[in-house]
């Protein structure tokens, strides 16, 4: 699988996630890779949310340091991808 | 107007500290004692809400000790203050040991003296949880949720008095919705007090025996970070004299059931919340409505 297929999948993925954690109905359609984590509406609880269900569905535990830094979707699915997922 | 009110309550707050560090202890817990007792004559609403959570836990079974339990935790509520207040000239390197007795685990100490690594204690609004703060700070830097004020004024006092030990204070509501992820990857100590109604966010646990909406994010903290965590409390056992304890760290590593996983962590807190205060009931804070039915 290319680079850009894996990114893809992995943001795909991600969307359904955060459909099930999210606190806000939204088109999950409508973000990719440069939607910012703001955007996404994640609050200090679903962002663990999400950060739980990303380490069951993908089998990747990212560490806090890794998650301070993240800024958009796209960071975040390269660095799920450098974790092994 | 309201720069006028602000002004005016911030006038009385300066005369209030004025009166904390100048005035003899006993006195200045005389004049708290004295302020809550007026705030108990017209507060009626709250004077019904603790003297019905003490029923309700079943602390006291008749309800005029029940109110007077209420009353005494009101006075406690004062001196919680007064002793906050005075934390900084108590809780100096030299002097601490007189004033506190401490009852740390091996495990959580282990975590505390540890530099590469972040700790999460847990609390209620049980005995002194500022002056917990301060001693904690002695090992590393603490941070813990407070809510801004509505005077600017007001709130630029409090954190100027905040900031004379290694205390951050986080909003409860921010844009940065990392700050607590932040807080441990700077390897300091996150302090969270988990034992307030948590609207619907929360996750429903029996506190003494009745469902209670309680909040996650302590939980979830640990399942997420791996944080080291544990319960931690800081009972008053004479005048300007603390029991500081903690539980064994907690661990629970997430099994795929997050919320089996959060349900686990937090009757365990429950669990500890409910002993201390079993322990000094007096030194709880029951006018908070914790339980909404």
């Amino acid at each position: 699988m290319s680079e850009k297929s894996k990114t893809e999948s992995i943001i795909r993925k991600l969307r359904e996630i955060m459909e099930t954690c999210a606190m806000e109905e939204l088109d999950w359609s409508k973000y990719g890779p440069d939607s910012t984590i703001e955007s996404l509406g994640l609050d200090s609880l679903t962002i663990l949310d999400l950060l739980y269900d990303v380490e069951q569905e993908l089998g990747v535990h990212l560490e806090a340091r890794d998650i301070v830094s993240i800024r958009n979707m796209g960071e975040m699915a390269s660095l799920l991808i450098d974790k092994g997922a | 107007m309201k720069s006028i009110r602000h002004f005016i309550e911030y006038c009385l707050a300066r005369i209030l500290l004025l009166l904390v560090d100048t005035l003899p202890f006993g006195i200045s817990c005389l004049v708290a004692r004295g302020a809550a007792n007026l705030w108990w004559v017209f507060d009626h609403r709250r004077r019904k809400v603790a003297r019905d959570n003490i029923l309700r836990a079943g602390i006291e079974t008749d309800p005029k000790r029940a109110l007077a339990l209420a009353r005494g935790a009101n006075h406690h509520m004062a001196l919680v203050i007064v002793e906050s207040l005075r934390s900084r000239k108590i809780l100096t390197r030299d002097r601490f040991r007189d004033h506190l007795e401490i009852k740390i685990k091996p495990d959580v100490l282990a975590a505390l003296e540890n530099p590469d690594q972040g700790l999460i204690v847990a609390s209620g609004h049980f005995g002194n949880w500022e002056v917990a703060a301060h001693f904690l700070s002695r090992y590393k830097p603490v941070a813990g949720i407070t809510r801004r004020m509505n005077n600017p004024l007001m709130e630029k006092l409090v954190q100027s008095r905040k900031s004379a030990h290694r205390f951050r204070p986080i909003p409860k509501r921010d844009r940065n919705s990392a700050r607590f992820l932040e807080v441990l990857e700077n390897k300091e100590i996150l302090a969270l007090l988990f034992d307030q109604h948590a609207t619907t966010h929360g996750m429903i646990i029996d506190f003494f025996g009745y469902p209670a909406a309680t909040f996650k994010t302590v939980a979830m903290l640990h399942l997420v970070t791996r944080a080291p965590l544990c319960f931690g409390s800081c009972k008053r056992v004479g005048p300007l004299k603390f029991e500081i304890s903690t539980s064994h760290l907690i661990e629970c590593p997430p099994s795929g059931n997050k919320n089996e996983d959060i349900r686990s962590i937090l009757n365990q807190l429950t669990q500890y919340l409910e002993a201390s205060i079993r322990q000094a009931p007096d030194q709880y804070i029951w006018g908070h409505r914790r339980w909404r039915d």
